[in-house]
């Protein structure tokens, strides 16, 4: 027993050791966080894996212990969590820096035919050669490519790509092509640069949707024939292997590709043999030799990092922004100089389930929306980093002029509401006969007190504020609305399958499209087209299942109209429908991404009247057109 | 010693039993959460999918792949098969990441933050809640508020003061991560000490509040334990302090080894507060992230290591204390 104790007193005492081993840092030799690398420690350029090389395996990469600040831009809110895979066919590889076939498409490491500029509205070739057009009969497109394209090993970028690309989706039914099949036949090559699109046909012979077949050339990478046979290969056939490969050795044509990941970090390092640094797209290399994400947890720790500079750019909502600035003094700035800061693109959603008692009543739906107290929302929820609806009144179009143009503003001014107007809503309520009657002061319909739910996923602490200031104005108009907040795993299953329960989801919120392509419409048909109601797995949109034959139809016309007069009356018709029958309410307007950038290594980022041309969007220097900013960048010192 | 070998069989069949009944808790239970966890990646999926069928199909996909369409009695049977052959399958919430992967590159990071802390946190403690009921006087004084003071922070208060005094406003250490921002890992000397310095507030943020709890056991225990007539009657006979001392730290210390045992069986399941507030890899934010995403596969396998790792220190405990303890392997022998 004795001995035992001795071994068991040995083993603590050696504990102890170990943790006294602990080197305690001294104050003055610790690194403060903020200190940046010397330039001399950076690996010359000519270390810098070749573009022919494969992308290194994700332990250790062999001779760069660390980046060199002035050479790395740092990126936050973007990644979270670790990189899955590299694979361009797969949507599931969590892997931001990367992989973003959407709206605008994110264009570091692999690229599409063209750009989209959410700020202009128009697309700019990447891999294409000039614009595409569509044929008189409107049933194909035919673009050019660029001679000069290049993948990473070399060979050029050819139309086979792009036609081999779109028949895998199909073959494989990826995301991307169960999301286009319906709207796009075939990709062919007609020859080595040029690329025929052949759209769907409707029963008039006319392509069934040409916005999304243009949408495609914008939103979807094109990816290497070659590479796409090897990994047809080694999966063999199968689709779930093909979507699920790691893809390490995957050929790509953009100028950044995979240096590490691990559970912290992920970094991108530059090809310096990109092909895009040929005259004829941006006649030189980017000038960071390194994007690098550090994976924080939560945005504060984000935020701490942003302000100690860790940061260049942050992709993420940081509450008052202004105070960066005004308050601490720091070189940090947005897109815009005062509030909102950003452009507003996508406009978060409150929807009404139609099923609730009584939200079958137009009186009801519009007294609540009416009394909603929205300049509350957007200081609170958004901490004024959205424009008010006195700002840009509301429709189903966002803040940006493109989209504000596309309608009759006069035409619809009697319909738009800006908020908190309790009178308003009380003398419509009492109009319609919902009255208080007996005396426990909440209205009721039919006889029946109106007691709602209003409900958003826990801890989407913007969209929870929002949710708080809906619920308060029930209660001026003698509706009780109270709150909860289920996990998102609970969440999203309900809302996207109907039907809907019917309480405790009575007004719930879903986000709406940004900018991209096919906006406004296809923001409009996701939330009025009556071909998502009632559905489930629905992720599309109209969640409280608003049908509306008339504006269906609207929906319908819209992506075959060319003659803007027409497109003009048309979203008219339709904001005049959405503010008339109101089966959902906008309760703010959010930027495409949070553009926020920290200047003390890097500057001439993206900003208001930048002097570009075309215009550089604030979308992180990565999303469609706005990768272009990676080119003006300058070091502070 | 054949006494105690049948305390060891009777310990291994509870062991054993347990085990079959927490294995089919591990597997049940994460499946009874409401939701659908196909649904969740579908969502990731949604964006730039304009057609309702081509959802349809994807979601049908992945239900089938993750076995998630079949009666629940047949996933157990391909559950225990593949756990037996230590295969736990596919993450949902990092599809296509196995979930081996996931465990090998976050579990060595919670484990060097959470073991040291916890062993640092006892030992100190202990010694310092021995000591106060020895020494009593003014240490006893000014230790006890102070433990109960501390012991009492919520783990996310004393981390965010530490954050804020030590690395935003002192700027002694950084703010995040598990290394340098700036680094990328390798065996250099700037690596390894970019290590241990972002190892630092993670560990005294948990070390702190340890500390406090137990040293507060261990001052009531000792206290206890100095009054008791055995230790009256070794003074009596003029036996040494020190010897006294450590017969007193013995007994005083079954509860506290207990303690122990089960603070080192479920650290797995991670210093969740330090890895959010310091943003430092590990498998708690994993597991949460996890069960958010009702990753089974993934709650399962670290639900089941937890399970493991408190039943194996159990288990020691109980052998150790047998050893201890002559008394309880007696009454357990009987």
């Amino acid at each position: 027993m004795k001995r035992i104790s001795i071994v068991l007193s040995v083993l603590i005492a050696i504990s102890m050791l170990l943790a006294a081993c602990q080197p305690a840092p001294a104050a003055t030799d610790v690194p403060v966080a903020t200190d940046a690398p010397m330039a001399t420690d950076a690996p010359k350029a000519t270390d810098a894996p070749k573009a022919t090389e494969a992308p290194m395996a994700t332990t250790a990469p062999v001779d760069a212990n660390s980046l060199p600040r002035e050479e790395t831009l740092y990126f936050n809110g973007q990644q979270w969590g670790t990189v899955v895979c590299w694979n361009p066919y797969s949507s599931n590889c969590n892997n931001a820096m990367a992989l973003a076939q959407q709206d605008n498409a994110r264009v570091p490491m692999f690229e599409t035919p063209y750009l989209y500029d959410m700020l202009d509205g128009n697309v700019y070739p990447l891999l294409a050669d000039g614009p595409f057009k569509w044929d008189d009969g409107m049933t194909q497109i035919t673009f050019k490519l660029n001679p000069a394209a290049k993948w990473s090993d070399g060979t050029p970028v050819t139309a086979d790509d792009v036609a081999y690309t779109w028949a895998s989706h199909v073959k494989y039914n990826t995301q991307f092509g169960a999301a286009n099949k319906d709207y796009i036949d075939t990709i062919e090559a007609a020859d080595p640069l040029t690329v025929v699109v052949k759209a769907k046909l409707g029963e008039d012979g006319k392509a069934i949707n040409p916005l999304l077949v243009n949408a495609y050339l914008s939103s979807n990478y094109v990816i290497q024939k070659a590479w796409t046979q090897t990994l047809e290969a080694r999966t063999g056939g199968d689709a779930a292997a093909f979507m699920a490969d790691v893809a390490d050795d995957v050929v790509f044509s953009g100028p950044y590709h995979k240096f590490f990941s691990d559970d912290s970090k992920v970094v991108l390092i530059r090809d310096d043999n990109y092909w895009g640094q040929d005259a004829s797209m941006f006649g030189k290399l980017p000038i960071p030799k390194y994007l690098a994400h550090v994976i924080y947890k939560d945005n504060a720790a984000g935020t701490t990092a942003l302000q100690a500079g860790e940061v260049d750019v942050s992709q993420q909502f940081n509450s008052n922004v202004q105070d960066f600035w005004l308050k601490q003094n720091l070189p940090i700035s947005t897109y815009l100089p005062d509030a909102p800061y950003g452009i507003g693109a996508s406009l978060p959603t409150a929807f009404f389930n139609k099923a609730s008692y009584g939200l079958d009543q137009l009186a009801i739906r519009k007294a609540i929306a009416i009394a909603v107290d929205y300049d509350t929302i957007i200081a609170n929820a958004m901490t004024n980093q959205s424009a008010t609806f006195a700002q840009v009144p509301r429709s189903l179009m966002n803040p940006t002029p493109g989209e504000q143009a596309l309608y009759d503003h006069d035409a619809v001014k009697d319909l738009q509401w800006v908020g908190n107007d309790i009178e308003g809503a009380n003398k419509l309520l009492d109009d319609a006969g919902i009255k208080d009657t007996n005396g426990d002061g909440w209205r009721e319909f039919n006889g029946k007190d109106l007691h709602y739910v209003a409900t958003c996923p826990d801890g989407w602490s913007d969209w929870q504020a929002a949710i708080e200031v809906v619920a308060a104005a029930g209660k001026n108009i003698g509706i009780d609305i109270t709150t909860n907040y289920p996990d998102w795993s609970v969440y999203q299953t309900i809302v996207t399958n109907w039907p809907l329960p019917e309480k405790d989801f009575d007004i719930f919120m879903m986000w709406s499209d940004g900018a991209g392509p096919t906006q406004p419409w296809g923001r409009i048909r996701h939330l009025l087209s009556g071909e998502f109601a009632e559905t489930t797995n629905n992720w599309n949109g109209n969640w409280g299942a608003y049908n509306n034959p008339e504006v269906n139809a609207w929906i319908a016309e819209l992506p075959t109209m060319s003659d803007p007069a027409a497109m003009k009356e048309v979203y008219t018709n339709l904001v005049k429908a959405y503010l008339t029958d109101i089966p959902s309410f906008t309760l703010m307007y959010r930027p495409q991404s949070f553009h926020t950038v920290n200047e003390s290594v890097w500057t001439n980022f993206p900003h208001e009247n930048d002097g570009t041309n075309p215009p550089v969007p604030p979308l992180d220097m990565t999303d469609g057109w706005a990768i272009a900013g990676l080119y003006n960048l300058t070091l502070v010192k | 010693m054949k006494g105690y070998r049948k305390y060891f069989l009777n310990k291994i069949l509870w062991l054993l039993i347990t085990l079959v009944f927490a294995f089919i808790l591990n597997f049940i239970l994460p499946r009874m959460m409401p939701g659908d966890p196909v649904a969740a990646i579908v969502a990731r999926l949604a964006q730039g999918m304009s057609n309702s069928t081509g959802m349809k199909q994807v979601y049908e996909q992945y239900t089938s792949l993750f076995g998630t369409n079949l009666p629940l009695y047949q996933q157990f049977f391909i559950y225990v098969n593949n756990a037996l052959h230590g295969n736990f399958g596919i993450s949902f919430s990092q599809y296509p990441r196995t979930v081996s992967d996931i465990l090998k590159s976050s579990l060595i990071w919670t484990i060097a933050l959470q073991f040291p802390a916890i062993i640092v946190g006892w030992i100190i403690g202990n010694t310092l809640g021995a000591l106060a009921a020895y020494l009593k006087k003014g240490f006893d004084k000014v230790l006890l508020p102070v433990s109960i003071f501390i012991s009492n922070f919520p783990p996310f208060g004393m981390a965010v003061i530490l954050l804020v005094i030590f690395a935003v406003n002192l700027k002694w250490f950084p703010t995040s991560g598990g290394y340098g921002f700036d680094l990328i890992p390798n065996l250099s000397w700037k690596f390894v000490w970019s290590v241990i310095v972002h190892y630092q507030l993670p560990f005294w943020s948990i070390v702190l509040i340890a500390i406090g709890g137990q040293a507060i056991g261990m001052r009531s225990m000792s206290i206890y334990e100095l009054n008791a007539d055995y230790v009256k009657y070794s003074r009596f006979l003029g036996i040494k302090d020190r010897k006294i001392v450590w017969y007193v730290f013995r007994n005083a210390m079954l509860p506290q080894v207990t303690g122990l045992a089960l603070s080192i069986g479920t650290m797995v399941s991670g210093a969740l507060i330090a890895e959010i507030i310091f943003s430092y890899p590990g498998l708690g934010t994993t597991l949460l992230n996890g069960i958010k995403g009702q990753d089974y596969p993934l709650i399962s396998a670290t639900t089941l290591i937890i399970t493991l790792m408190v039943l194996f220190a159990n288990f020691v405990v109980e052998l150790v204390y047998g050893l201890i303890d002559p008394r309880i392997k007696a009454a357990q022998a009987d």
